[in-house]
């Protein structure tokens, strides 16, 4: 079971490197921190007894797509962002209406009786949670599963569009 | 303190081939898609075989959907077949149909294929948002649909402005969809399923939880994108004007039809026990007075913006804001009658601004532009399409003998005798105000076509064939709105009847 | 007798940590055990990475018909702690205009990597470091990382070797991670589990009394196994897929600018990622610990297994003694053009092999896939047409 201590290192340690990864100037920075950030929420995963989720967070966000995003920053060579200024106008605007939404969450939230009342807790997972959500994905969610093939046949069809050379 | 278990696997399974069955007009589609993709590999420059081959593979998809079974419903919601589902299922893939001439009359259309198949893919995210009743499934069908309207508002690489369409249609639509699914996800995390009829019927049972109104209105705000409604409506000027005209119809068209059904089962399914009060005097929290603001502010913003435009195509993007105002009037009205004149009028808008592309993008290939300057002299230039433009023009401004004028009829005398004591009466109001200042700048398109002199040279002559492919559309469009006119009934008797 | 010698060291750590049970909390108690492993895993892969850069380098020398180190200590066995001295008190360079910190953390992390994907391998009967469900899951995943720290060596050096080397590096086992993983699929899929020990049970027993059940002797796991062997030798940068640090053209790529230990901390994790894709090749394909005959069950699991691992790692070697260095566009055709559709052929064929309940028509059913599809992608990818002269586009 999740100990509340570990929950919140590695909470904070997600956060932490969630803003870093906008305060940054440097692109490989912010991308760096992402793949922390990551590692935080794979961790937070674990510790709630998701397995497969955990590894799946690392495998294909910290593993594969960071890596493409870095691949990405390599070849582009972003140096730009780097000299660019900061606008203090532009980012104070920005966190003043981040934080009126969130006053504005909160004073909604706090509006509603229901607000004082905790979450039921969890249903201790299935151990085989490999074997559980193999299941899930193939029975009650079979028409999603097939659905996300046509999702990502679009974006690749998209993608090399875009992106492709034409030759006259 | 109660142990909430987690979804379990239910025994609930279909085999593939009866899955494949009620799902045969997304799979027909599909098929087409690839098989034009094909098409498209090959090298075969021309524009007309996959353009056939389209055509051909969607009137087989409307086909089979006429020949689905009345009810059926898989995987708790997921894929639903209803009446009111098959109906709208059809109205999208006629609108594609409608889509197909326009990208084949495209004389600087590249990679037809590839194009021919984004619309494909992109209508079978309309047909799956269309039949289902499950947010898992709609957020799945919003991103197929997204994504590739997307790249078809990117899709002409030679114009500068296509890809700004694109890039701003894709920030803002990308985020849009982070709302949504956080919505979705505060959603499920409360009520603990994504049918949305379960949801309705455990909302029902006891109080709001507080964070579901926080899911509720990140919901809707994915919703208020898709169909532009103010102050979500930022990407519609630069992508209607700036993608490529079968793109921008179809944006405008297909995708909002399909917004407008999805989000009123959503809201009269789903969220019904949330609904609130939007009458004047008796608001209550809830999300009809979101809607009602979202739909005042639209109607109000987008007729007054629309005044200043001299661009037909940032004008028509003005004025589809304000018709999204109008059109959520139905919603807020709620009920049978509500939902039911909301469909009809997004039916009606839909065939009418692809009916109004599609004369735009004649205009374009003929004079380069889309400036009012660019439609001076069109009355004498090509009669006929200033006809048909003037029907289209008229139709949305709504005056009576067309189908807008009742389109709109339906929509206020709903929301006029819904909210108990005319409650809603300030909202027709702002509504009726709307159209009368809308009925200036319609008439200002009119004005150019049939007063203003010929100031452009034309400079272009389309082929024959494309020529004659994109007037038969208009025809066919033109003809669908005048009659829809005379005999509403046709439609609005088969949407309420549809319409649980 | 046999049995004891088998489970040796798991008594013996049952032995280390008896005096603990009792007096210390039961979470202190696991953490002293997971150390105990680490240890003990840490142990025997260095030893075996010494051993192992001084064995290369021997019979390296032998296939081309010289002695290879032999001065110091026995036949030069001691070379490595000489190597290792050397290394340490070698002056440790940083560039000046690096990035201190990427440059810093990159051979750490990939060392961590490499470390972590040992723990989940089974080296012997209940000899398994860390027992987790999801087991060749985590191996891939962690395993992962390994990229990212190669993109940190070559983007934190700020040297246009390091960037291109790490580039290539980067192509390169992105490309082979797609087989990689495929053709472990057919394993998970025929065996249901992702569990490394469950893997190694399913291999247990014979086919008439003789012939083990592993999986490289069916027709799709002979074929995976070989592809997973290739795309094995380019995860660890191996020749003939070393193009990332080809000396002739990119100095040492992304690790061009590491010097003194942080230069041998790469050194180390290529190997020991070396050592971990051989030990779950031998876990998935080879019957891991299990022995090859059924008289030899008395000879201890561990010892089966190294076995197996020192055959597969004395291919690495004999590989890179044959082998040219292959061109990089030649590699990256070969994954995605031959690679892929294999390993999507062999999943085919296990389903097939597996649902016609492992005879022996499936077998051959099976094989037949396998050739068909083998033969239409040769024919298909024939490049004697290509054969012209070679332009070079960007060296006119």
């Amino acid at each position: 079971m999740m100990s509340p201590f570990l929950f919140w290192i590695f909470a904070i340690l997600m956060l932490v490197f969630g803003a870093a990864v906008i305060i940054n100037r440097n692109p490989v920075a912010s991308a760096l921190s992402l793949v922390v950030s990551f590692f935080g929420l794979a961790a937070l995963f674990l510790s709630l007894d998701a397995y497969f989720i955990g590894v799946i967070q690392v495998l294909v966000y910290a593993g594969a797509i960071m890596v493409l995003f870095l691949f990405i920053i390599m070849l582009l060579d972003l140096r730009a962002e780097e000299l660019r200024k900061i606008n203090w106008i532009a980012s104070a605007g920005g966190i003043a209406v981040a934080l009126a939404l969130m006053f504005q969450i909160f004073s909604v939230v706090e509006k509603f009786p229901a607000a004082k009342q905790s979450f039921p807790p969890l249903a201790k997972p299935a151990p085989d949670d490999v074997r559980q959500i193999g299941l899930l994905l193939f029975n009650n969610y079979t028409l999603p599963f097939q659905i996300i093939g046509i999702v990502i046949l679009v974006a690749t069809v998209g993608v090399i569009i875009l992106s492709r050379r034409e030759t006259r | 303190m109660s142990v909430r278990p987690g979804p379990q696997p239910l025994n609930l399974f279909v085999s593939y081939l009866d899955l494949l069955k009620l799902a045969s007009p997304e799979a027909i589609i599909v098929l087409i898609a690839l098989a034009v993709l094909t098409i498209g590999l090959t090298g075969d420059r021309s524009r007309t075989f996959p353009g056939i081959v389209a055509v051909v593979g969607i009137v087989i998809a409307i086909w089979t959907t006429m020949r689905l079974p009345q009810h059926a419903n898989l995987f708790g919601g997921m894929l639903v077949i209803s009446p009111l589902n098959s109906l709208f299922k059809i109205v999208c893939l006629a609108l594609a149909l409608a889509t197909v001439p326009l990208a084949v009359s495209e004389k600087s259309m590249r990679n037809p294929g590839e194009y021919l198949a984004m619309l494909l893919l992109g209508t079978v995210g309309l047909l799956l948002l269309v039949g289902s009743e499950e947010l898992l499934m709609i957020f799945i069908g919003l991103e197929v649909l997204g994504l590739s309207l997307y790249v078809m508002a990117a899709f002409d690489k030679t114009d500068a402005r296509s890809a700004e369409a694109g890039l701003k249609y894709f920030l803002f639509g990308s985020t849009a969809s982070a709302f949504t699914l956080f919505g979705i996800s505060l959603v499920y995390g409360i009520s603990g399923t994504t049918a949305l009829n379960v949801i309705g019927l455990k909302l029902a049972m006891g109080s709001i939880p507080p964070l579901f109104a926080v899911g509720i209105v990140m919901t809707l705000i994915g919703f208020a994108f898709k169909i532009a409604a103010a102050p979500f409506h930022l990407w519609a000027p630069d992508v209607y004007q700036g993608a490529p005209i079968p793109s921008a119809a179809f944006i405008a068209s297909g995708s909002k039809v399909a917004a407008f059904v999805v989000l009123g089962k959503i809201v009269l399914v789903g969220f019904a026990p949330a609904h609130g009060n939007a009458a004047w005097h008796s608001m209550l929290p809830g999300w009809s007075p979101i809607l009602a603001a979202l739909a005042a502010l639209s109607i109000l913003l987008g007729n007054f913006v629309a005044l200043a435009q001299t661009n037909v195509r940032r004008l028509l993007a003005y004025s589809a804001v304000a018709h999204a105002g109008y059109t959520l009037l139905g919603l807020v009205a709620g009920g049978r009658e509500g939902f039911s004149a909301t469909l009809f009028y997004t039916t009606i808008y839909a065939l009418t601004l692809i009916g109004a592309f599609a004369v735009v993008g004649i205009v374009k290939r003929e004079t380069g532009g889309d400036d009012f300057q660019n439609f001076a002299g069109l009355a004498s230039r090509s009669p006929f399409s200033a006809a048909c433009m003037s029907v289209f023009m008229l139709s949305l401004a709504g005056l009576p003998p067309l189908a807008g004028f009742f389109g709109k009829f339906y929509l206020f005398s709903a929301a006029f005798r819904a909210g108990g004591n005319h409650g809603l009466l300030w909202l027709v109001v702002v509504a009726l105000f709307g159209s009368f200042v809308s009925l200036y700048y319609y008439l200002n398109v009119l004005k150019a076509i049939f007063v203003d002199k010929n100031a452009s040279e034309t400079r272009h002559s389309s082929p024959g064939t494309h020529r004659f492919v994109a007037n038969a559309t208009i025809a066919v469009l033109a003809a669908s709105v005048v009659l829809l006119g005379v005999l509403p009934d046709a439609l609005a008797e088969a949407i309420a009847k549809s319409v649980p | 007798m046999a049995d004891s010698v088998d489970q040796i060291f798991v008594h013996a750590k049952q032995w280390l940590m008896s005096p603990l049970e009792g007096h210390i909390p039961d979470c202190l108690i696991q953490i002293v055990s997971s150390l105990l492993n680490i240890a003990a895993v840490l142990g025997v892969f260095l030893t075996l990475f010494a051993l192992m850069s001084v064995l290369e380098r021997k019979i390296l020398g032998r296939m081309q018909n010289r002695y290879g180190p032999n001065r110091v200590g026995p036949f030069g066995l001691f070379q490595p702690v000489a190597d290792g001295i050397k290394m340490l008190i070698k002056e440790d360079i940083v560039p000046a205009r690096a990035d201190k910190v990427v440059h810093f953390m990159a051979p750490i992390l990939i060392a961590a990597a490499a470390i972590l994907v040992l723990g989940v391998i089974p080296y012997g009967r209940n000899m398994t470091p860390f027992v987790i469900d999801g087991g060749i899951l985590f191996f891939f995943a962690v395993g992962s990382t390994t990229e990212l720290a190669v993109f940190m060596a070559g983007w934190g050096s700020n040297n246009k070797f390091s960037l291109l080397g790490a580039m290539r590096a980067i192509a390169q086992m992105i490309s082979y991670e797609l087989p990689l993983i495929i053709t472990v699929l057919p394993v998970v899929m025929v065996v249901g589990s992702l569990n490394p020990d469950k893997i190694v049970f399913a291999q247990e027993s014979y086919h008439f009394g003789f012939v083990p059940h592993w999986f490289v002797l069916t027709p799709w796991g002979a074929t995976a196994f070989i592809l997973f062997f290739v795309s094995g030798l380019v995860e660890s940068n191996r020749t003939p897929f070393d193009v990332p640090e080809g000396e002739s053209e990119i100095v040492a790529g992304h690790m061009t600018e590491y010097s003194g230990f942080k230069y041998a901390t790469f050194f180390l994790a290529e190997y020991l990622g070396m050592f971990a894709v051989s030990g779950l090749a031998v876990t998935l394909f080879l019957g891991g610990w299990h022995a090859p005959l059924p008289g030899l069950g008395f000879v201890p699991s561990y010892v089966w297994f190294f076995a197996k691992l020192s055959v597969l790692l004395f291919g690495f070697i004999w590989i890179r003694g044959t082998l040219p260095r292959i061109r990089v566009d030649h590699m990256m055709n070969f994954a995605w053009k031959f690679m892929l559709p294999m390993a999507f052929t062999c999943l085919v064929s296990a389903a097939v092999w597996h649902y016609s309940g492992r005879r022996l028509s499936g077998w051959l059913w099976s094989f037949a896939i396998i050739a068909v599809v083998y033969f239409a992608l040769s024919l298909l990818l024939d490049a004697r047409r290509k054969f012209t002269p070679r332009t070079y586009r960007f060296a006119e």
